[in-house]
C-alpha cells in the first residue's frame, strides 16, 4: 500500500493563499476553518531582507500524537497511514489540538468537532489519482503529493535531489517534506 | 498568526476542581490518620470531594462542544487506553464512585470502611496526578511537556483540598479547626514545595531548545501575565498564606492562634491558596506557547 | 485539461461517497483542445447527481481567468483554472475561489432600492425605478444638455459595452473607466511615447527584468506568476523596484528600496548612464525614434549621484542596474507594471510613464525575445446594421479632455468628473461596477460631490460605499449568473473567451446589466439601439471573427487565433503623431510639460525632521481593491493573520518606541484612524504601507465592515496636472502609538 507524503518547497511559495482557499472550497469547510496554517519569516536587516513563507498543515505523523491522546479513537491513522479524524466519534474535547506540535488542528466552529487535512483523501483513495487540491492549486508547484515508498514517484526523487526534511528534525516521524 | 490558547477558563476550572476534589479526599484520609477526632472536617472533605469533582466534569462536558450536541459520543471515552484522558476519565469515573459512597455512608453517621478511604485517596492521588500528566504528555508545548508538572500539580492539588477543608472548618467548626495541627503544619509546608516546584518548572521551561519554552516563561515573568503571575500566584497564593501562617504557627501566642481574629486571618491564607491554585492552573493553560508556532525554529 | 478535469470531477464524485467509473475516464476522448466540459449525461450516467459544467470567466479581479465549474443541485462545487486560457493556464489565485460565495453573499442587493426623504433606502419595483429614473434623465438633459450626465464603470465584458452605447445613445460622451485611479498614468504617458498605451514584457524569456511597483505575486494572474518563476528558474535578473519588499521577491534577485515617488529619478539617472556612457542601442533609436537628442542633452545632470539624493538609491547600485540592462538587452526590459508605482499615483506618474519607455528604447528590446512585446489581438467586425445599428457619437467630447489633454478618451478622468459633479456641471451619473466612493480619490471630497448629484444610480451586487450614496440603487446578478459579451484578449497567441452563466439565478430580483443598461434605455426612449439579447449580440460579434457561441461554448469558452499569432523582430508601427517613437512630445509640452520627461517632484514629500511618512498602498494576493473584502473565506485569511496592519520600517519603530503590533494613530490634515503596525525590515524608511483593501465603512457589508483603514480617507483630492490621475499616493501621515 501506498505511503502517502508531501514535499513543500518554501523556495517556491509566495505566501498567496491559493492553497488554502482552494482546500476550503474544495474540501467545503467554513471561512474560519482552514487546514493550512502560514508562518512568515523575514531575515537580514533593510535593505537586504529575505523572506519566506512556510505553509504548514497536518504532517500525518506516523507517530501521530494526535492519535495518541485522543480519547474517543476519533483522531487516528489509518490503514493507508493517513491521518484522519473520524467526525462521528469526536466529542471536541480539543486534547488533539493542544497535542499537536504542528498547531494545524481546527475546531469546526458549527459541530464543534476537530478537523484538519484529510490529504484529501478520498482522492487518493477511490479515484486512484495522487492529487491534493492545495497541490493542485499551487500556483507555482511548490506542493507536490505521491509516494513515499515508492522510489521513482515524482516525490520521492524530487525529495532526494532537494534533500527535503521534515519542518523540525525529530518531533515526530512525518510525512510532509520541507525544501527551506 | 497570533496563537490563541486552545483551553482556557474553563478547563483551568476542571484542572482546579479536579485537583482541589482529589485534594480534599486526601485531606479527610489524612485527618482519620491523624485526627480521627475530627469527624466533621472529616466529612466536610468527603462532601467537597465529589461536589466539585462534579462541577469540574460538567464543565468539561460543556466545553467539549461536539460531544455535547451528541452525548452518545462520550460513550466512547473509553475506548484508547493510549490516552492519558482516557485514564483521567477512568480515575475520575473510581474516584467519583468512591467518594459518593464515602459521602453518603458519612452524611448518614454510617462507618466508612477503611478500604474505602484508602482507595478514594489512592484515586484522589491519581486525579491530582492526571490533571498535570493530561498536559504532560503535549510536546507542544514546552511549558507542559516535562516530569516537574504533574509533581506541581499534586502538591497544589492537595495544597487546595486541605485549604478547601481548613477554610471551611474556620467557618462551620472552629473548634475542630484548632486541634487539627499535623494537618496545619503539613498545609503549611505545600506552598513553599510550590514555590520551589514552580521556580524549577520555569527553569527547565525557559531552557528548553525550543525559544517557545524562554517565550512562554517571559510571557508570566515579564510579559502579558506578569500581573497575574506576581501578584495572584506568587504573593497571593504562595508568598502570602507561608508569611501568614509562619506567623500564626510559630510567632503568635496560643491563645491569639486560638482567637477568631486568627481563624479569619487563617481564612484568608487559605482562600489565597485557592485563589493561587486556579490561577497557577489558569496561567499554565494560556502561557504555555507551541514549538512550531514561534518562528526562529522555522 | 481533460485527464485533469476528469480526475478530479472523479474526486468530486467519491466525495459524495460513489465510486469512481473507469469508463468517465474514458471519456476524456470528448475533449477539445482548450478545455474540456464534462458531458452532464456522462456524469448522470456514472451514477452521481448531475453534475454540469460551465466555462466561464472569473470576477474576482481584472484578469478575469477562465474556469470551469462544477454545478451540483443548482450549486457550484468548485471551479478549476482552464487550461487552455491565456492568464489561467489551468490555475485560478486565492480570490478565483473565495469569490465564487458573492452568489450566496447574505449581504447581496436583492431588490431595486430608492433612498427616500429621510436617506432611507426603500424597495422599489424596476419598473417603477426605471420610470423614475427616466423621468430625471430626460429632465437634465433638458435643462443642461446630455453632457451633464456621466457613467463611471470599471470595464467588464458586458459592461464596457452597454454602458458606452447606453450614455452615447443619450448623446452623452461622458463614460469613464476607473482608469484616473488605475492605471491612466500609465497608458496616457506610454500613449504620448510609443503611440499605445501598453505593452507586455516577455518576462520568462528575458535576461534582465525591472518591475516598478508592480508585484505579480501580491497581484496575481496565474500566467504572470509561472513567467516570473520560469524566468527566475532560468537564471534571469529580476530587479524589484518598490518601496515595499513585495512578494515576488521569491523569484527575485534583488530588491531595490525605492523612496516612494522617485523613480523617475531613477529611470533619468539610469538613462543617465546608458547615454553618456554610450550603453544604449544607438542604432536602434537612430532609426525608430525622435527627440532623442533634446533628451539626452538633459540627462547631463541626472547622473547616479544626483538621483541618489532623490532616490535614496546607492549611485553604485543605479550605475549596475544601468550596466546590466545594457548587458542583458535587447532581452531586457523594465515591465509595463498596471496601477504599482506610476499608474495613477503621483503628479509624476505620466511622465515616469514616458521614461520608462524611453529607457526601453534605449535598450533596444522592442518586440526582441525576451524584451518587451506589442502582442496582437483580434477585435469584433462589423455587425449588421439592422439589427445593431451605430450610435452617432455625441457632439460633445468627454469632460475633461480639454483640462486633462493628455488622459485617454476611452478612459477619461473619472476624478474631473467627480469634479464637475461637485461644482454642479455634471447633474447626473451612474456608476457600474464601481466602487469610486471608497477607492478613487479623498473619499469625503467624494462623498460630498455625489451628493449634489440630481441623480445618482449605481448598479452593484452589494452596498458598496457607492451604492450608499445612491438615490437608486439597481441590483445585478452575479458574475456567476450571467452570460456576458465576449472577451478579447491580445498575447502572443491572440484568442477570445467568454464569462458565462454558470448557475441560475439566486435572487429572482436581480437583473444582468445587459437587461439593467437595455431596459433602462428604453425608458429614456432610445431603446432602438437595444433591439436585441446579449445572446444574440455575443454570437453576432464571435460570427464576425468566424466563431458562434456555440462554438466558443463547444471549444470550452477559450478560442485562439494562430494566425494573428506574434512573431519576434518585426518593428512595430508607431501610432504617434510623429509615427515615430517620442523622445519630445507636442502633446505634453502644449500640455504645459516638458516636452521630454525631465525630472519632477512629486506634490508633497515626507519631512524626517517633521516626522512626516508617505502613505504608499498596495495589494496583497488574497484581495482586489475594496471588492472582495466583504467575501468570508479571503477576509478570514486577513483576521487570521492580521493583514490590516500598517507595515513601518523597523528602524524607524524604533526610534519612534513603537513596537511589532501595537496600535497606533494614523493621521493628518483629512483623517485620522487607528490600526496595528507591522514592524518590518520590509519596507522603506520614509514610508507607510498601507493595505489598499479595508476600512469598508458600508455597515451592510457585513464581514469587511469596520476591519483596518481605508487609505483613500487620508488622500487629499488632487488631480495629476495634463494626464487626470487621482494621485493616490500623494499623501502624508504621522503615526503616533496609541496611549504613549
Amino acid at each position: 500500500m501506498a505511503r502517502y507524503g508531501m514535499l513543500i518547497d518554501t523556495k517556491k511559495c509566495i505566501g498567496c493563499y491559493a492553497c488554502r482557499v482552494a482546500c476550503q472550497r474544495l474540501n467545503d469547510l467554513l471561512p474560519d476553518e482552514n487546514f493550512i496554517r502560514f508562518e512568515e519569516r523575514e531575515e537580514g536587516v533593510y535593505p537586504s531582507v529575505a523572506v519566506e513563507h512556510v505553509p504548514l498543515q497536518c504532517m500525518h505523523c506516523e507517530d501521530a500524537p494526535c492519535a495518541a491522546v485522543c480519547p474517543t479513537g476519533a483522531a487516528h491513522i489509518g490503514a493507508d497511514g493517513i491521518v484522519a479524524v473520524d467526525q462521528g466519534r469526536c466529542i471536541g474535547c480539543l486534547y488533539c489540538m493542544a497535542a499537536c506540535p504542528y498547531q494545524v488542528r481546527v475546531r469546526n466552529s458549527e459541530t464543534g468537532a476537530v478537523d484538519k487535512c484529510r490529504f484529501c483523501v478520498v482522492t487518493a483513495h477511490e479515484s486512484g489519482t495522487q492529487t491534493c487540491n492545495c497541490v493542485d492549486a499551487c500556483l507555482t508547484d511548490a506542493r507536490i503529493f505521491g509516494d513515499l515508498d515508492d522510489p521513482g514517484s515524482e516525490i520521492s526523487r524530487a525529495i532526494a535531489e532537494t534533500h527535503a526534511v521534515p519542518i523540525v528534525a525529530d518531533l515526530t516521524k512525518t510525512k510532509v517534506f520541507y525544501v527551506r | 498568526m497570533t496563537f490563541e490558547p486552545i483551553w482556557d477558563v474553563i478547563i483551568a476550572c476542571y484542572l482546579f476542581l479536579a485537583g482541589l476534589g482529589g485534594g480534599a479526599f486526601i485531606t479527610s484520609a489524612f485527618l482519620r490518620w491523624r485526627h480521627p477526632e475530627a469527624v466533621n472536617m472529616i466529612r466536610i472533605g468527603r462532601v467537597i470531594a465529589p461536589v466539585t469533582v462534579m462541577i469540574g466534569l460538567v464543565l468539561l462536558m460543556f466545553d467539549a462542544t461536539a460531544g455535547l450536541q451528541n452525548p452518545l459520543r462520550f460513550a466512547l471515552l473509553l475506548t484508547n487506553f493510549g490516552s492519558v484522558m482516557t485514564w483521567g476519565v477512568v480515575f475520575l469515573g473510581a474516584f467519583m464512585v468512591v467518594s459518593l459512597v464515602a459521602a453518603a455512608l458519612d452524611l448518614t453517621h454510617r462507618r466508612v470502611p477503611l478500604p474505602l478511604d484508602l482507595a478514594g485517596a489512592a484515586l484522589g492521588l491519581c486525579v491530582a496526578v492526571y490533571t498535570g500528566c493530561l498536559l504532560g504528555v503535549c510536546k507542544t508545548f514546552p511549558l507542559w511537556n516535562n516530569a516537574m508538572l504533574p509533581i506541581l500539580f499534586l502538591v497544589s492539588a492537595v495544597s487546595t483540598g486541605m485549604a478547601a477543608v481548613l477554610a471551611v472548618a474556620i467557618i462551620k467548626h472552629p473548634e475542630e479547626f484548632n486541634r487539627v495541627g499535623v494537618l496545619k503544619k503539613f498545609h503549611f509546608c505545600l506552598p513553599i514545595i510550590e514555590l520551589v516546584l514552580v521556580a524549577s518548572l520555569l527553569f527547565i521551561t525557559a531552557n528548553t531548545a525550543s525559544v517557545a519554552g524562554w517565550n512562554s516563561v517571559m510571557q508570566l515573568v515579564a510579559g502579558d501575565y506578569v500581573l497575574a503571575f506576581w501578584f495572584l500566584f506568587v504573593l497571593v497564593g504562595l508568598v502570602g498564606p507561608t508569611a501568614l501562617e509562619t506567623w500564626l504557627l510559630f510567632f503568635s501566642p496560643r491563645e491569639f492562634e486560638e482567637s477568631r481574629r486568627a481563624h479569619w486571618i487563617s481564612f484568608a491564607s487559605d482562600a489565597g491558596v485557592l485563589v493561587g491554585g486556579f490561577v497557577l492552573r489558569l496561567l499554565v493553560l494560556v502561557a504555555a506557547l507551541p514549538v512550531t508556532m514561534t518562528v526562529p525554529w522555522l | 485539461m481533460s485527464e485533469k478535469t476528469l480526475t478530479r470531477r472523479t474526486f468530486l464524485e467519491a466525495g459524495a461517497g460513489l465510486a469512481a467509473g473507469a469508463a468517465v475516464l474514458g471519456a476524456a476522448g470528448v475533449a477539445g483542445t482548450a478545455g474540456a466540459a464534462l458531458d452532464p449525461q456522462v456524469a448522470h450516467a456514472w451514477g452521481g447527481p448531475v453534475v454540469t459544467t460551465a466555462h466561464s470567466l472569473c470576477n474576482a479581479c481584472s484578469s478575469k481567468c477562465g474556469f470551469t465549474a462544477y454545478v451540483r443541485n443548482g450549486e457550484i462545487d468548485t471551479v478549476l483554472g482552464d487550461e487552455g486560457h491565456p492568464y489561467a493556464k489551468g490555475k485560478l489565485c486565492a480570490r478565483g475561489y473565495g469569490y465564487l460565495q458573492i452568489a450566496t453573499s447574505e449581504d447581496r442587493l436583492t431588490e431595486p432600492l430608492k433612498k427616500n426623504d429621510k436617506g432611507v433606502f426603500e424597495p422599489i419595483s424596476w419598473d417603477q425605478a426605471y420610470a423614475e429614473i427616466a423621468e430625471k434623465v430626460q429632465a437634465i438633459i433638458a435643462a443642461d444638455g446630455p453632457e451633464a450626465l456621466a457613467m463611471v464603470q470599471d470595464p467588464r465584458p458586458s459592461g464596457k459595452y452597454y454602458t458606452k452605447r447606453f450614455m452615447n445613445a443619450l448623446g452623452s460622451a461622458n463614460v469613464y473607466t476607473h482608469g484616473a485611479a488605475c492605471n491612466l498614468s500609465k497608458e496616457a504617458g506610454f500613449t504620448q511615447v510609443i503611440g499605445t498605451g501598453n505593452y507586455s514584457s516577455d518576462v520568462a524569456s528575458s535576461k534582465m527584468t525591472m518591475f516598478i511597483g508592480r508585484s505579480y505575486a501580491d497581484a496575481i494572474r496565474p500566467s504572470s506568476v509561472s513567467a516570473l518563476q520560469k524566468a527566475h528558474e532560468r537564471g534571469a535578473r529580476i530587479v524589484l523596484v518598490d518601496p515595499r519588499c513585495n512578494n515576488s521577491i521569491a523569484f527575485a534577485d534583488e530588491w531595490v528600496p525605492i523612496n516612494p515617488g522617485t523613480d523617475l529619478a531613477l529611470l533619468l539617472g539610469m538613462s543617465h548612464v546608458l547615454v553618456t556612457r554610450g550603453l544604449y542601442d544607438a542604432a536602434y533609436v537612430a532609426e525608430n525614434a525622435v527627440g532623442f537628442e533634446e533628451w539626452a542633452a538633459s540627462l547631463a545632470t541626472c547622473t547616479p549621484a544626483w538621483a541618489e539624493g532623490i532616490t535614496g538609491i546607492p549611485a553604485a547600485t543605479i550605475e549596475r542596474l544601468a550596466v546590466e540592462f545594457a548587458d542583458a538587452a535587447p532581452a531586457a526590459s523594465i515591465e509595463p507594471s498596471w496601477r504599482g508605482a506610476f499608474g495613477c499615483a503621483y503628479e509624476n506618474s505620466g511622465e515616469t510613464a514616458r521614461a520608462v519607455c524611453l529607457f526601453n528604447t534605449l535598450l533596444g528590446c522592442w518586440n526582441q525575445k525576451g524584451g518587451a512585446l506589442f502582442t496582437p489581438s483580434v477585435s469584433v467586425g462589423k455587425l449588421d446594421e439592422a439589427k445593431f445599428p451605430s450610435v452617432p457619437k455625441p457632439a460633445a467630447k468627454i469632460l475633461g479632455s480639454e483640462e486633462y489633454p493628455l488622459s485617454l478618451s476611452n478612459m477619461g478622468s473619472n476624478v474631473y468628473a467627480a469634479q464637475m459633479a461637485h461644482s454642479g456641471v455634471i447633474k447626473g451619473m451612474f456608476f457600474y461596477n464601481s466602487n469610486m466612493a471608497a477607492g478613487y480619490s479623498n473619499t469625503a471630497f467624494l462623498a460630498e460631490a455625489l451628493s449634489r448629484l440630481d441623480l445618482m444610480v449605481v448598479v452593484d451586487v452589494q452596498m458598496s460605499e457607492t451604492a450608499q450614496l445612491a438615490d437608486y440603487v439597481l441590483p445585478e446578478c452575479s458574475y456567476l449568473e450571467r452570460l456576458e459579451l465576449p472577451e478579447f484578449i491580445g498575447g502572443k497567441v491572440p484568442c477570445v473567451t467568454l464569462r458565462d452563466k454558470v448557475i441560475e439565478r439566486v435572487h429572482p430580483e436581480t437583473r444582468s446589466c445587459d437587461e439593467i443598461f437595455s431596459e433602462l434605455a428604453r425608458a429614456c426612449g432610445v431603446g432602438e439601439y437595444f433591439d436585441f439579447t446579449v445572446e444574440e449580440l455575443a454570437d453576432a460579434q464571435l460570427k464576425t471573427v468566424g466563431l458562434s457561441l456555440e462554438t466558443l461554448r463547444e471549444a470550452g469558452g477559450t478560442a485562439s487565433f494562430p494566425d494573428a499569432a506574434f512573431e519576434y523582430g518585426k518593428t512595430p508601427k508607431w501610432k504617434t503623431p510623429a509615427g515615430k517613437i517620442q523622445f519630445t512630445s507636442e502633446a505634453c509640452a502644449a500640455a504645459g510639460l516638458s516636452p521630454y520627461p525631465v525630472w519632477v517632484e512629486p506634490a508633497v514629500m515626507p519631512d524626517e525632521a517633521a516626522g512626516t511618512l508617505r502613505l504608499v498602498g498596495g495589494k496583497q494576493a488574497h484581495m482586489s481593491h475594496t471588492q472582495t473584502a466583504n467575501i468570508a473565506d479571503l477576509m478570514q485569511i486577513t483576521k487570521d493573520y492580521d493583514l490590516d496592519r500598517v507595515w513601518l520600517s523597523a528602524d524607524v519603530a524604533q526610534r519612534w518606541g513603537i513596537a511589532d503590533g501595537d496600535e497606533v494613530l494614523v493621521s493628518n490634515e483629512c483623517h485620522e484612524g487607528r490600526v496595528r503596525v507591522k514592524v518590518t525590515q520590509r519596507v522603506n524608511p520614509t514610508t507607510l504601507f498601507m493595505p489598499s483593501h479595508y476600512g469598508c465603512s458600508s455597515p451592510e457589508q457585513r464581514t469587511a465592515y469596520g476591519v483596518g483603514l481605508c487609505q483613500m480617507d487620508f488622500v487629499p483630492f488632487r488631480i495629476e496636472p495634463g494626464y487626470g490621475g487621482i494621485c493616490s499616493q500623494e499623501a502624508l501621515v504621522t503615526v503616533k502609538k496609541v496611549g504613549a
